[in-house]
């Protein structure tokens, strides 16, 4: 994918999770695409390592400061407590306008992705990619309970309860996945 | 090294350690331990740079190989492995390299947050000494102003801080409030030396004509065999260039000459913001149309935009709480992030095709990549 048609994608995805009351601030955004690129297979390129907060791209980072040096993102300041969030910048209309297809081609898995986590705070999205990420991995254990385990090893300060629930969550969002890119 | 050190003391000092993050932190010896590792970091922070440092990393070095893989390779060279095994308390050569580069370059590496906040003091985009180091260094060097500002209040007012009051936040490295100047100071004076020295259109156009002599000199490709590497210095490649200067029949001679005798590529086409409105690639965009136009040869193209802004990070305030920098900083707030594209033409044929640029401007820019692909 070329970067302004990359770029209509992050900025579709970004306006739908606002939509469903994302705080969409960095951490939101990032494990958001997470999910459409691994989870439903949207081809953006990003290569994710175990981070902050999980699964964390530095490539995204760097690009979503770019998007904001070319206008097509801007930072606000909604709440002084918390980081600032990503909204459309002023060439949001020429990027969307241009790259119709494909945001179309996309569209389902987006909405997906953003009804998913567009309403989860950073420690549950945190949880739900980790267990993503987890479930990715060469050699995951079918077994969940063993799942749970390997996310509590990778990040301590996650429960096992919760660890528990997310894997299950993610396994869920796997079988409604596979039918979004099946079509 | 002075500056990691600094930032590590003022840091890790128990009247400075936040109630919220002090387990991050490791005691006594385990403490002592992790600052001759940092320093050491700090030390061998840019050891795997090519001669003449980015000019032609990009284009000279093989696919996965950067400068920073160089740096790891170095440090766990065999020649090294002795020395950090030698010395008082024995250093492990992985740890200092995760500090030296940082989990962006040691993908495959977990980092535990203590790591994670050492290596932020070097490589960190917001406080990462290397940056205040350069900048500092540059600016000297270079005859501006432009690169100054409170290193000395600006380390001592460094903390570890969880990013928000939230329970479950991470720990990463902020300010107390006193110190919010002085790293607007820092993030002023990186955007003036990007945009008035390192992006300066001259500078970049003798990067170019010396990627150019290197490339063409080294036959593509810098040896990457660690004794063969460490041997090339920028001295190698300044004589190397004065010869090639000289002899029309040296592969890199053409690049050399253009040095030597500041007939340097000058600028066709710069970045406006009219332009950027409809066509953020605009540059792109009249580079492919020159090279249509004339060729290839007379034109080249530099587009860069800000990678890392480094202007989100927590500050204490002075009753415990914390609160984002771009809440507390309008100056931050503002902060323009620097964004270059630039289209370089010959000296030679800079009239005519800046005649053919005037006329066919408007047209050019107007035309958005159809490709959807």
């Amino acid at each position: 994918m070329k970067r302004l048609q990359k770029a209509s994608v992050l900025l579709s995805l970004i306006e739908e999770m606002r939509d469903r009351e994302s705080w969409c601030g960095e951490t939101n955004i990032q494990k958001a695409t997470y999910f459409v690129q691994e989870l439903t297979k949207v081809p953006l390129g990003f290569e994710f390592v175990l981070y902050r907060y999980g699964p964390y791209s530095f490539e995204l980072t760097d690009e979503l400061t770019a998007l904001r040096a070319d206008s097509i993102l801007e930072l606000e300041v909604r709440d002084p407590r918390y980081g600032p969030c990503f909204v459309p910048g002023k060439l949001r209309d020429l990027v969307i306008g241009r790259f119709q297809k494909t945001i179309g081609r996309f569209r389902e898995r987006i909405d997906f992705v953003a009804e998913k986590l567009g309403n989860k705070k950073v420690a549950q999205l945190e949880c739900l990619a980790t267990a993503l990420y987890v479930r990715l991995e060469k050699g995951c254990p079918k077994d969940t309970n063993k799942q749970a385990k390997r996310i509590v090893a990778l990040k301590p300060h996650i429960s096992e309860p919760s660890a528990a629930r997310a894997v299950k969550e993610v396994e869920s969002m796997f079988i409604e996945a596979e039918q979004l890119t099946e079509n | 090294m002075e500056l990691a050190e600094r930032a590590f003391r003022i840091i890790t000092a128990e009247e400075n350690l936040d109630s919220r993050v002090r387990e991050v932190v490791p005691a006594g010896d385990d403490l002592v331990y992790w600052r001759r590792v940092l320093r050491m970091a700090a030390l061998c922070h840019d050891i795997g740079h090519l001669p003449f440092s980015h000019s032609a990393e990009k284009e000279l070095l093989p696919e996965g190989k950067t400068h920073e893989s160089l740096t790891v390779d170095i440090i766990k060279s065999e020649e090294m492995e002795e020395i950090w095994g030698s010395l008082t308390i024995p250093l492990r050569s992985e740890q200092i390299a995760k500090l030296a580069v940082g989990q962006k370059e040691l993908k495959d590496q977990p980092f535990n947050q203590w790591e994670r906040i050492l290596s932020e003091i070097i490589v960190g985009d917001s406080f990462g000494v290397d940056r205040m180091d350069y900048l500092l260094r540059d600016s000297l060097h270079a005859g501006v102003v432009y690169g100054k500002f409170d290193q000395y209040r600006l380390i001592d007012t460094l903390r570890i801080l969880p990013e928000t009051d939230e329970a479950g936040e991470e720990s990463v490295l902020g300010v107390e409030s006193g110190g919010l100047e002085s790293a607007e100071g820092l993030l002023l004076a990186r955007y003036f030396m990007y945009s008035q020295v390192y992006y300066h259109p001259v500078r970049r156009a003798y990067d170019l004509h010396l990627q150019d002599f290197l490339i063409a000199w080294l036959g593509g490709q810098v040896p990457t065999d660690l004794n063969a590497f460490l041997a090339l210095t920028d001295n190698e490649v300044l004589v190397e260039l004065s010869k090639a200067a000289n002899d029309p029949s040296h592969p890199g001679h053409e690049p050399a000459r253009r040095i030597a005798s500041r007939e340097h590529f000058r600028v066709l086409y710069e970045r406006n913001p009219n332009d950027a409105d409809k066509n953020p690639d605009a540059g792109t965009a009249v580079f492919k149309a020159a090279c249509d136009k004339f060729g290839n040869d007379d034109f080249r193209h530099e587009r860069y935009t800000q990678k890392s802004s480094g202007t989100v990070f927590p500050v204490k305030e002075r009753d415990g709480r914390i609160v984002s920098s771009l809440a507390v900083s309008e100056v931050l707030k503002n902060l323009p992030l620097v964004n270059i594209d630039y289209v370089f033409v010959s000296p030679e044929i800079r009239g005519e095709a800046g005649k053919w640029l005037e006329e066919q401007r408007e047209q050019i820019i107007a035309q958005l990549e159809e490709d959807e692909q």
